[in-house]
């Protein structure tokens, strides 16, 4: 960590350091986010945001990237809720404008292992994308989604059936 | 991890990176228009303390303003007195009301003159 890259707010963080895991944290809020490009670069900024004024504060009781990522999980989740909220208060006037609003952008739906994952309970996604694609430890992942790490494990072995039957199911379905 | 499991890690992790590649901004401008937007939240937070400031002490100043438009209002000591005066309920029971023990209390012997070394 080079002294110059520290930030002021964050003596634990460098930019450096949060230039290495950019690419990773932006896919992170991407899936936060119903992969709206745009909405998940306004996240990873207000991330950034947060660590360079103090607000969120890195004490290096787990890694950079497992506390990174749980910013980004905590802002998501604030920011639908008031996005919820909001959605409820104009639901009264237009039901249109709100089923438009809320319609996800399938990232690639034509991807068979993609749709399974898609269709998986919220939690048992997370977990998945977490642990499978984000390199993570079932400990780090359920820190970063707030359980505790036996309904972790617990969420992450149903994910890992569902979705091993689910393939199975498909495989079997295309060689007959 | 078994056989299975990794299969289907390197299977998610291809599906997820086709997902994730092309959408990454640069670092670079995500960082810059996050310390824009940094400095802006604490420039406004500054201006709210300092408008926080600045009004809680035109209010103390108006305050002091206006208590010294009032009048003075002074105190009539006696009547203040009179008010405050207490006196014990066995007062009553006293032979005579405000008897003093040192007036009446008789004189022996009232005398300077020595003799031989000793008082007279």
């Amino acid at each position: 960590m080079r002294d110059s890259d520290v930030l002021d707010k964050n003596p634990h963080v460098s930019r450096s350091a949060l230039e290495a895991i950019h690419g990773q944290v932006f896919g992170w809020a991407l899936s936060r986010s119903d992969y709206d490009s745009s909405v998940a670069e306004d996240l990873v900024q207000q991330v950034y945001v947060e660590l360079l004024t103090g607000k969120a504060r890195f004490d290096n009781r787990s890694s950079l990237k497992t506390f990174v990522f749980s910013v980004v999980q905590n802002l998501a989740r604030s920011r639908y809720r008031r996005i919820a909220s909001r959605l409820r208060l104009v639901q009264a006037a237009s039901t249109e404008a709100v089923a438009e609003a809320v319609q996800p952008i399938e990232p690639n739906e034509s991807a068979a292992l993609w749709k399974a994952v898609q269709e998986l309970p919220q939690r048992q996604r997370d977990i998945v994308e977490l642990v499978f694609c984000r390199d993570m430890t079932i400990e780090a992942a359920a820190g970063v989604m707030g359980v505790s790490v036996g309904t972790g494990r617990a969420h992450y072995d149903r994910a890992k059936k569902t979705l091993k039957t689910k393939l199975s199911n498909k495989g079997a379905g295309c060689d007959d | 991890m078994t056989d299975s499991d990794t299969e289907l890690r390197d299977a998610l992790r291809n599906a997820q990176d086709k997902v994730d590649s092309g959408h990454v901004p640069p670092f670079g401008s995500v960082w810059a228009a996050a310390t824009v937007r940094a400095r802006t939240m604490r420039r406004r937070r500054r201006a709210i303390v300092g408008s926080a400031a600045a009004a809680a002490a035109a209010v103390f100043a108006f305050g002091l303003l206006v208590q010294r438009g009032v009048e003075l209002q002074f105190i009539d000591a006696e009547e203040l007195l009179g008010t405050t005066s207490w006196s014990a309920p066995s007062d009553g029971l006293l032979p005579e009301h405000r008897f003093d023990i040192y007036e009446e209390i008789p004189v022996l012997i009232e005398s300077t003159e020595t003799y031989g070394g000793a008082l007279l």
